[in-house]
């Protein structure tokens, strides 16, 4: 029995951060690198069925990203993963969240998990389709939210309750293998010590590249993707202004402010 | 006085020598009971973890007796307790010599040697100072007696803070039992020695030997003075005797195999424990060896047998709960229940022939001698317990271990959890950028040099609250131009500065500890300086003690002392004197942690104010409640804070204007509880350096502030 869980090392903004020369990012500079809050989440939910069954579980973490990302995975083994996988090549750079579960479902593929969990979304990016898309190139069914899981090790199905609006639950039956994205709230995830990811530095995290998983460049980066990052910027501040005057000087003010945001 | 043989005491005079082989083999019995105790006692300590207090034994043995001969720890914070235990102590310890003497020349010299030294003027001056000793062996136990049965100190109540009543261990009353059977055993021992003293002089007192010379017993002289009026003669004393003498023998044998099972063990465990004692506990927590798997204290014998061995020094005197600040705040914590419980623990599970399986050593739980997470997690380590415990049981160390085991299986409050992750990500509590850290610098008319870039003289640590607060960036800020003024080369270390990791440590996060202190210390001595100064106690605690540990030796001051020469050397000139009628409330760290006590009250008094004590000062020092990461968790709503209770103390202070204090944290504590305890207009909390900052004209900088 194994259960793959999909991570993700996100960013967050330092303190006046700048954007980059290309406009597409951030300046890598003013960025603080951390797992995905989503994921420990659905690392703890993975932990729990391994430590409550009678069969063996095997977790494992996989995650796509550069070098600095075996921080990340390493606090994912301090916390008691078996193994960890990291996917990398040059050529992933840019690829949006469709491309990132093509590469996911390749790694699936290989290791053949009889569950996979990801986080709803990532704090950075926020596509919230990683997770569906792994499904997707897989053909597995999926549940996306998932508040509550009801699963033990080795079942053929599960019971999950779906977080819809206005504090809706939706109890589904899935059956497995499938895909699970992870919802803040559904435990309490522990807390990895640092002494406990300092020995995680022991375990070798597995380093995968595209031609392992049966990819290739072709399949993955900007250029293969459906979506692509055109700019990213700070917006204006909204202003607000008090007009005054006459009806009529009020309406002809207002006039102009429209013709000066519409650029006439 | 009379140098004669004749006066001396025959030993079992008149006894038949089946009597008398019976005593000895009824003694034997005893030693043999002893030695038993002793050794399940010495079993028990060697299935500890190894310490490395075995160095400098004669310097700690000297040390020993010195504290033991002076009751120097017994009679702080309670002189009449005390001197009852010196009554006490040196009455046994006489009474043991005298027993010891006899037994020399009875069974080893004469025997052996035929040499006899236990007659006429010796054994005359012999008889004075034991009657002595035992007349003061009775008064020190009989106020002993009254103390316990009628001063009703809370200090002496075995009930339980952090147990129900109802619970199978709230109220220990098996050690008030036991408290009460020691006491009467002991007292009984020393009134029938008297007694039997007595009957034998009236017994023999046709004999001149003895009759005319019993004033050198004069307790017994005057018993038996009050024994003849009541009509007793030689007879009746001859035929009363023998049962008085069988009853005095077996009980005071008796006692003696009781030793090493009962409370009487202090007078070893006592002993050694002091033997012991680390002058750094709790000022420099142990390291976790780099191959343990596991951080901290699950199981009992994760202990050391040096902490084993404190357990059993403990004689519940409750002066570490009289102490402590959690305790005093109605918090489910008592370091001398932590100790009692541990101790209870120990002899269950160790003292067996085989040791229990490793579930049943467990010292974590909510069963009998189990300590509850709730009551580590309400400890400040302020050091409080460990000042005043007068046996120097060492509680704080044992607290942060069992901490470092609860951290490591994520047992904390969720907010503390979220402050570690944030200080491991941002290397400060307060979660702000790096680049931030020396923000409030901007503010002042002159650059401040960057230690990482040119050589200074002075490096200021400035520490997390200090750079952070916007309070405290106040102050700060007028350190600074305090420095400046002064003409002192200084420096900081700007965004490589980490949080120092005191009460990191002191949490038990001991992995975020390294982390902090070896980059920290990196930093450090890639630095080019002459010594190190802080404001904040808790960093200069960690930086001064600790770091050491990790290959980082530097000279550091507080900024206490530092201004204090400044001010002496006239470098720092005030130019007027304050009229305040203020107090001081030493800062755990560096009061009773580095016993820098002296520095702020005589910058106080440089500074012309008149300075109020508290009742509760310098080593009593009560802890604002922010300690070993206390700051971090929050307080439960309802019950007291520590800081509210020290508002209260210092309100006391008729007139006082100003509650002066040295230490980031204290600040921010201290005006919180001013405003909730209601003291808010009656007088203000201070930090010391705005006081200072009060008596100094900044002319020239005043007007660079303007013109920039
Ligand atoms: S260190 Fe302070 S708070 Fe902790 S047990 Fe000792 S006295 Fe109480
Ligand atoms: S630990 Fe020390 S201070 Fe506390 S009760 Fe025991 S002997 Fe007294």
């Amino acid at each position: 029995m194994k259960i793959l869980v999909a991570v993700k090392q996100v960013a967050a903004l330092d303190e006046d951060f700048e954007i980059r020369a290309d406009e597409k990012d951030v300046d890598e500079d003013f960025l603080l690198y951390d797992l995905n809050e989503w994921d420990d989440f659905s690392l703890e939910e993975a932990m729990k069925i391994k430590e409550a069954g009678t069969t063996e579980v095997e977790v494992v973490v996989v995650s796509v990203g550069p070098d600095r990302v075996d921080e990340s995975l390493r606090k994912c083994l301090a916390k008691g993963a078996d193994r960890a996988i990291r996917v990398w090549d040059d050529s992933i750079e840019g690829s949006d969240a469709i491309a990132i579960g093509r590469i996911l479902a390749a790694v699936a593929k290989k290791e053949a998990p009889d569950m996979i969990f990801a986080g709803v979304q990532s704090s950075d990016q926020a596509y919230a389709s990683t997770g569906i898309s792994t499904a997707a190139y897989l053909n597995w069914p999926h549940a996306a939210v998932v508040a509550d899981l009801q699963y033990q090790a080795g079942n053929k199905s599960a019971v999950v309750r779906r977080e819809l609006e206005g504090g809706l639950l939706q109890e589904v039956e899935i059956n497995c293998p499938a895909v699970l994205t992870i919802q803040l709230g559904i435990n309490k995830p522990r807390y990895a010590s640092l002494r406990g990811i300092k020995q995680a530095a022991a375990k070798p995290i597995e380093e995968v590249t595209l031609s392992d998983i049966g990819l290739s460049g072709a399949d993955v980066g900007a250029g293969n993707s459906m979506s692509h990052v055109r700019r990213m910027y700070i917006p204006a501040k909204g202003r607000a202004e008090m007009i005054e005057g006459t009806i009529a000087e009020q309406a002809a003010k207002l006039i102009q402010i429209m013709n000066e945001f519409k650029g006439v | 006085m009379d140098n004669s043989k004749e006066i001396t005491r025959v030993l079992f005079e008149n006894f038949q020598p089946q009597a008398i082989h019976l005593f000895y083999a009824i003694g034997y019995l005893a030693i043999a009971v002893f030695t038993y105790g002793v050794y399940v006692q010495i079993r028990k300590y060697r299935r500890g973890k190894p310490d490395g207090s075995w160095n400098e034994l004669f310097h700690r043995f000297v040390d020993m007796v010195k504290t033991m001969a002076t009751h120097r720890t017994l009679v702080r914070r309670d002189k009449s307790a005390g001197r009852a235990h010196g009554l006490i102590f040196l009455g046994f310890v006489l009474l043991f010599i005298g027993t010891s003497t006899i037994t020399l020349e009875y069974d080893i010299l004469e025997p052996l040697f035929g040499v006899k030294f236990w007659y006429g003027n010796f054994y005359l001056l012999f008889s004075l100072v034991l009657d002595l000793a035992g007349l003061g062996l009775i008064v020190g136990l009989i106020y002993m007696m009254y103390r316990r049965k009628w001063l009703h100190l809370p200090k002496l109540d075995y009930k339980r803070v952090d147990r129900q009543e109802g619970d199978p261990d709230f109220d220990r009353s098996q050690y008030r039992r036991e408290d009460w059977a020691f006491l009467w055993s002991f007292i009984l021992i020393g009134i029938t020695g008297f007694i039997l003293e007595a009957t034998r002089l009236v017994w023999l007192n046709d004999r001149p030997e003895v009759w005319d010379y019993r004033m050198w017993s004069p307790v017994g002289a005057l018993l038996a003075q009050i024994m003849q009026t009541f009509g007793m003669v030689s007879e009746s004393a001859g035929a009363f005797r023998p049962y008085l003498w069988w009853f005095h023998g077996l009980l005071s044998l008796t006692f003696i195999a009781c030793i090493p099972y009962t409370k009487i063990k202090h007078i070893f465990t006592a002993a050694t424990s002091l033997m012991f004692k680390d002058p750094l506990a709790g000022r420099r927590l142990p390291k976790v060896p780099d191959d343990q798997k596991t951080a901290g204290y699950k199981t009992i014998t994760d202990l050391t047998w040096k902490n084993l061995l404190h357990l059993d020094a403990c004689t519940k005197c409750g002066r570490c709960q009289e102490a402590c600040p959690a305790n005093a705040v109605g918090a489910p914590l008592s370091p001398r229940d932590v100790i009692l419980s541990l101790r209870e623990f120990a002899n269950h599970a160790l003292s067996a022939k085989e040791l229990p399986k490793e579930a049943e050593l467990n010292i974590h739980g909510k069963d009998v001698g189990q300590v509850f997470m709730e009551t580590l997690w309400s400890c400040r380590t302020c050091l409080a317990c460990v000042e005043i415990c007068p046996v120097a049981v060492e509680h704080v160390p044992i607290i942060v271990q069992m901490r470092r085991n609860l951290v490591e299986a994520g047992e904390m409050e969720p907010l503390l959890e979220k402050t570690l992750q944030t200080i491991h990500k941002t290397g400060n509590s307060f979660g702000e950028s790096k680049r931030k850290r020396a923000a409030w610098a901007k503010e002042l008319p002159f650059e401040i040099k960057d230690a990482r870039k040119e050589p200074v003289d002075v490096l200021w640590f400035v520490g997390d609250y200090a750079s952070f607060d916007p309070r405290n960036q106040k102050v700060t800020q007028s350190f600074a131009k305090l420095m400046h003024h002064a003409g002192v080369n200084f420096g900081l270390l700007f965004e490589a500065e980490l949080n120092a990791g005191n009460d990191v440590r002191r949490v038990g996060e001991e992995g975020l500890y390294e982390l902090l202190a070896s980059s920290n210390i990196g930093t450090l001595q890639a630095c080019d300086f002459a010594s190190i100064v802080t404001t904040d106690p808790h960093s200069f605690n960690t930086i001064r003690n600790e770091y050491p540990d990790f290959g980082g030796k530097f000279e550091i001051e507080h900024y206490t002392t530092l201004v204090k020469r400044l001010i002496e050397t006239g470098q720092v000139k005030l130019k007027k004197k304050l009229d305040y009628r203020v107090t001081f409330h030493d800062p755990c760290h560096l009061g009773r942690y580095n016993k820098g006590y002296d520095a702020p009250r005589e910058v106080i008094k440089l500074l012309g104010c008149e300075l109020v004590e508290m009742a509760r000062n310098r080593d009593n020092s009560f802890c604002c409640g922010a300690g070993g990461g206390r700051i971090w968790i929050p307080d439960p709503v309802g019950i007291e804070k520590p800081s509210a209770n020290r508002m209260k103390e210092a309100g006391q202070i008729e007139g006082l204007q100003v509650f002066v204090v040295s230490c980031p944290k204290d600040l921010t504590m201290f005006e919180d509880a001013l405003k909730t305890s209601g003291f808010e207009g009656q007088f203000v909390v201070r930090e010391l350096i705005e006081l200072i900052d009060e008596c100094i004209e900044y002319e020239v900088w005043e007007d660079t502030a303007v013109t920039a």
